[in-house]
C-alpha cells in the first residue's frame, strides 16, 4: 500500500478512446512496466428517499481492496467494510435506492514498474465510454509529500503537464498517512465529473 | 315575713387535696376523681386474698381481739429484753474463755497433750525448683502431643497404602488427566490429541482395568497400582522422531540406514510400569506417528522444490543444500521386532530440529483449535481476526494474498535446518580463521539472542599492539545467505557457500593493513597519495583482490608503496627520491614528490623486518625512512 494519484487524461477531439488508451499502455511499456493484470473501480449511488432532502450514497469497489467496500456520503465521510457491506444495503431498500443507470467504472491493465504501479483505465459510465484515468501509485511510501516529487517525475513523462500539482482532495493531507479511502475519493470526484459532464450534454428526455 | 332579701352565696368547699403551693401562694390541686377512677380506687381498698368465708365464719368480735393481742406483744418484747443482744455476746465470750482455759490447762499439764514449734516458711519455694516443675510438666504434655501426632501420622500413612490399592482412588486419579468414558461394563479412555486440535485419523482409545481382575485368574503378581491400561497395540512401544543432519558426498541416498536405531536410554517399556507413564509413552507414539505422516504427506504433494523430497518407509530425505542432507526418520520401537546389530555409527540426533519439528506441529493443533467466532454472526465460519479485519482495514491484494500462503511443516522445518546448517558452518569459517591467522586478530562476537531463521555476529579485525585501529562486520546469517554490513556502511550479500565468506573475510584483512597504515602514516606525518581498497590492477591472482596504497615521507624524499593481497600476500616497495634531481619542471607538476613516482622501487623483505606484526613492521620502517 503507497500513495496514488489518480488523473484524468483529455481525450483529443477526433480519436478515439480505445486508441489513446492504446498509446497511453505503449508508452508504459517503454519505459518499463510489466503488465500484471487488470483492475477495475466502480461505483454506484444510491438515494435516500425517506428524507426531505435527498442524500446520495456512493459504494465503491477496487479491485486492488478485494475484501473491502467503501461507502462515501456527500460530506465525504467514508465507511470502510467489508464486502458483506453490499449485502446489507439490499436489506435497506426502503431508506436507499439505487439511481437508475448510474453504475460507472473504470477498468483497464495495471502494470508494475520497480516501485510504481500504474492502472490506465477506460471510464465507462452505463456502457458507453467517457474518458481515461490514469493511477500511479508509489508503493514504499505513505506520507505523499515526501514522494510526491518522484510521483511528478513518472507521472508526467507519462502524461505531460497534467500532473503540475497534486490531486485537489489529496492537496490537504499531503503530510497525513496516507489510506485507501485517498485512492477511492479520488476516484470519486473524477466519476461525479464524468457524470456531470455526461448530464450537460444528454438532457434527460 | 318580709325581710329584706339577702344574697347568700353558696359555694362548694375546697374539696381537692392540694398537690402543691407554690412560692408565689398559688395553690395546685389534684385533679378531681372521675367516677370510673372513684370506682377502681375503692375496688382497690378492697382485699382480695381475705378469705371471705373464714371472715363470715368468725364473729367479727373475735377477730378484734385477736388484733388487740398482736398490738400489745409486738410493742412489748423489745422494751422486755433490752440487753438481751449483749448478754448474749457475753455468754458465748465467756464460753470461749472457758474452753481456752480448760485448753491452756491440759496444755500446761503435759498429761495429754504436747505442743510443738510449726515451721513457718513452707510455702516459700525456690526458682529452680520451680523451673524444674514446670518443666517436666512441659515434657509430659509436650510427650502426649507427640504421640498424639505420631498415631495421626500412622493413620494417615495407613490410609495412603490404602488408597494406593483402592481402584477407585486410583481411577479418579485417571480421571483428572486423561478422557473417560464408560460403555457397558468397560471403561475407555482416549489418549489421542483430537480434543487438542489434531486431525489425525488414528485414534487412540485404551481400555482401564482393575488388576484384581487379573490377578483372580491365576497368577498372582504383587503390583503397584490397582489399576492397569490396555493400549493399542499400534501404539505400543516408544517411538521418537530421529533428525539428522548428514553431509553425504552423496551419489546414493543412505537409505537402508532408515532400519532403527534406539539409543539404550530408550528401551522398551515394561509390562507392569506405572499407567501415567505407559499412557504417556503411548501418546507420544501417537504424537510422533501423526507428525511423520504430516511431514511424509507434505513431502509427497510440494512440487516446487528443485530436487524433489524423497519418502522411503519410515524415512524422509530431503536436499538442504548440495552435499548436505536432511533425514527425518520415525523410530519405532515395539519390541518384538528382531535385534538389529546396531553399528557402532554414532547417532547425529538433532535435538534442536527435532524440537521444532514438535513444537511446529503443536502450533498447528493450537491453530486447528482457536477458531475465532464468526462477528457478524451471519459471516463466514472459520475466518481468522486477520481476514475479519482485512475488508475494514482495506487490506491490499498483495497483502490479502500473503495472508493466503501456508507454509508446510516440511519447508519451515526445512528454513530451520538451512539456517542452522549455515550458521555452524560460518561459525566453523570464522573459528578456523581466527586460528589460522595471527597477523591481524580476527575475534566473533555472536549475539546471544536470536531467531530459529536469523542470528548474527559481528567479527573484528585488530592488530596486536594497534587496537585502536579496527575493522568490523556485522553478518546476518539468514536462511540461505548471509547479508554482510562492512565497516564503510557497503552492504553485500553472501550465497551459502561457505568460501565466499572466506573470500570476503581475506579481502577484509587485506583492507585491514592498508587502513592500518594509513592510520600510521596521518599519526607520523606522511602523506598519502593514494589508497585504494580493491585495485584491480596488479599480478593475475587465483582469487581475491589487492589493496593498495602509495605513501610519500613527511620530506617527499622517500615513496612507500604497500600491496595486500590474500593469495600472495602482503609487499612492501621502498623508492628513494634524491633532493638534488630537479630535473623537469613541468607546470603540470606542482611539488617535489610527485616527480619522484616513477623511478625504480626497491621491494623490502618484509619477513626480516623487527616488529611484531605486520603494521609493527611497517611502523618501525616508516619511522625510520621519515629521519632520512
Amino acid at each position: 500500500m503507497g500513495v496514488s494519484c489518480v488523473y484524468m487524461y483529455p481525450v483529443p477531439e477526433g480519436r478515439s478512446g480505445a486508441h489513446v488508451v492504446e498509446v497511453l499502455q505503449k508508452q508504459v511499456e517503454t519505459i518499463g512496466g510489466v503488465k500484471m493484470g487488470s483492475f477495475v473501480v466502480d461505483c454506484e449511488s444510491y438515494l435516500s428517499i425517506m428524507l426531505s432532502v435527498s442524500k446520495t450514497l456512493q459504494i465503491l469497489h477496487n479491485t486492488e481492496y478485494p475484501a473491502s467496500c467503501f461507502a462515501v456520503l456527500d460530506s465525504g465521510a467514508t465507511l470502510v467494510a467489508d464486502t458483506l457491506f453490499n449485502g446489507l444495503l439490499s436489506h435497506l431498500k426502503a431508506y436507499y435506492q439505487a439511481r437508475k443507470g448510474s453504475k460507472i467504472e473504470s477498468k483497464g491493465n495495471r502494470y508494475q514498474l520497480a516501485d510504481f504501479v500504474i492502472k490506465i483505465g477506460s471510464v465507462t459510465l452505463s456502457g458507453s465510454f467517457k474518458g481515461i484515468l490514469v493511477e500511479v501509485e508509489y508503493c514504499p511510501s505513505v506520507i505523499a509529500s515526501e514522494c510526491w516529487n518522484l510521483m511528478k517525475e513518472l507521472l508526467q513523462s507519462l502524461i505531460g503537464n497534467i500532473a503540475e500539482s497534486p490531486p485537489p482532495s489529496l492537496k490537504m493531507k499531503m503530510d497525513e498517512i496516507y489510506t485507501p479511502a485517498m485512492t477511492m475519493l479520488q476516484y470519486l470526484e473524477h466519476f461525479n465529473n464524468f457524470r456531470k459532464a455526461a448530464a450537460v450534454s444528454q438532457p434527460p428526455r | 315575713m318580709a325581710a329584706p332579701s339577702v344574697n347568700i352565696s353558696v359555694e362548694s368547699a375546697i374539696e381537692h387535696q392540694i398537690q402543691e403551693v407554690r412560692y408565689d401562694g398559688q395553690e395546685i390541686y389534684v385533679a378531681p376523681l372521675s367516677m370510673s377512677e372513684n370506682l377502681s380506687k375503692l375496688a382497690h381498698k378492697i382485699d382480695f386474698y381475705k378469705d371471705e368465708s373464714e371472715e363470715k365464719g368468725k364473729p367479727t368480735s373475735e377477730g378484734e381481739k385477736e388484733s388487740d393481742e398482736e398490738k400489745v406483744l409486738a410493742p412489748f418484747q423489745p422494751s422486755l429484753w433490752p440487753w438481751d443482744s449483749v448478754r448474749n455476746k457475753l455468754k458465748a465470750a465467756y464460753t470461749e474463755i472457758s474452753v481456752l482455759y480448760d485448753v491452756l490447762n491440759i496444755v500446761k499439764e503435759k498429761h495429754y497433750m504436747v505442743t510443738d514449734p510449726v515451721n513457718q516458711d513452707g510455702p516459700e519455694l525456690k526458682a529452680p525448683l520451680q523451673m524444674l516443675a514446670k518443666k517436666r510438666s512441659l515434657v509430659a504434655a509436650a510427650h502426649i502431643l507427640s504421640n498424639g501426632a505420631e498415631r495421626l501420622k500412622r493413620v494417615q500413612n495407613e490410609m495412603a497404602s490404602v488408597t494406593q490399592e483402592n481402584f477407585l482412588m486410583e481411577l479418579l486419579k485417571l480421571r483428572k488427566n486423561w478422557r473417560l468414558k464408560k460403555v457397558h461394563n468397560t471403561i475407555l479412555g482416549e489418549l489421542s490429541y483430537k480434543s487438542a486440535g489434531s486431525r489425525f485419523w488414528q485414534g487412540g482409545t485404551f481400555e482401564v482395568l482393575k488388576t484384581s481382575d487379573l490377578a483372580a485368574e491365576g497368577e498372582i503378581v504383587p503390583r503397584k497400582s490397582s489399576l492397569d491400561v490396555i493400549i493399542p497395540s499400534e501404539l505400543e512401544g516408544v517411538a521418537y522422531i530421529l533428525v539428522e543432519v548428514k553431509s553425504v558426498v552423496s551419489d546414493l541416498m543412505n537409505i537402508t540406514s532408515a532400519t532403527l536405531k534406539m539409543p539404550s536410554s530408550l528401551g522398551p517399556v515394561s509390562a507392569d510400569t506405572y499407567w501415567q507413564l505407559k499412557l504417556e509413552t503411548a501418546q507420544n507414539v501417537l504424537f510422533c506417528k501423526e507428525l511423520f505422516a504430516q511431514l511424509a504427506r507434505e513431502a509427497v504433494q510440494i512440487k516446487k522444490a528443485s530436487t524433489p523430497h524423497m519418502v522411503v518407509g519410515n524415512q524422509i530425505l530431503t536436499n538442504v543444500f548440495p552435499g548436505v542432507q536432511l533425514s527425518i526418520v520415525l523410530c519405532h520401537h515395539t519390541g518384538k521386532e528382531k535385534k538389529v546389530n546396531l553399528s557402532s555409527e554414532k547417532l547425529e540426533h538433532n535435538h534442536v530440529l527435532e524440537h521444532s519439528l514438535h513444537q511446529l506441529l503443536r502450533e498447528v493443533h493450537d491453530r486447528n483449535l482457536k477458531c475465532s467466532a464468526p462477528h457478524p454472526v451471519n459471516a463466514m465460519l472459520g475466518m481468522t481476526r486477520k481476514r475479519r479485519l482485512a475488508g475494514p482495514r482495506a487490506m491490499s491484494r498483495q497483502e490479502l494474498m500473503e495472508m493466503g500462503e501456508n507454509e508446510s511443516l516440511l519447508e519451515q522445518i526445512l528454513k530451520q535446518t538451512k539456517h542452522a546448517v549455515l550458521r555452524i558452518r560460518s561459525m566453523h569459517v570464522i573459528d578456523q580463521m581466527a586460528v589460522s591467522i595471527q597477523d591481524p586478530q580476527l575475534c566473533a562476537h555472536w549475539s546471544c539472542l536470536n531467531s530459529s531463521l536469523e542470528s548474527s555476529v559481528r567479527v573484528s579485525v585488530t592488530s596486536y599492539g594497534y587496537e585502536s585501529i579496527r575493522t568490523s562486520l556485522v553478518l546476518t546469517i539468514g536462511i540461505d545467505l548471509i547479508r554482510v554490513v562492512m565497516k564503510d556502511g557497503r552492504v553485500c550479500t553472501l550465497s551459502f557457500e561457505e568460501t565466499e565468506l572466506r573470500d570476503l573475510l581475506q579481502w577484509q584483512i587485506c583492507q585491514h593493513h592498508t587502513h592500518s597504515i594509513q592510520h600510521l602514516a596521518k599519526v607520523q606525518g606522511w602523506q598519502v597519495l593514494s589508497g585504494i581498497v580493491s585495485s584491480g590492477f596488479g599480478d593475475m591472482e587465483a582469487y581475491g583482490t589487492t589493496s593498495n596504497v602509495l605513501m610519500a615521507s613527511p620530506r617527499s624524499n622517500v615513496i612507500v608503496s604497500f600491496h595486500s593481497n590474500p593469495v600472495s600476500g602482503s609487499k612492501l616497495w621502498v623508492k628513494k627520491v634524491e633532493p638534488s634531481i630537479e630535473t623537469h619542471h613541468s607546470p603540470a607538476v606542482t611539488a617535489n614528490k610527485w616527480a619522484s613516482l616513477s623511478g625504480e622501487f626497491q621491494e623490502v623483505n618484509l619477513q626480516l623486518l623487527e616488529g611484531r606484526n605486520l603494521v609493527g613492521k611497517i611502523d618501525m620502517l616508516m619511522a625510520r625512512l621519515s629521519l632520512s
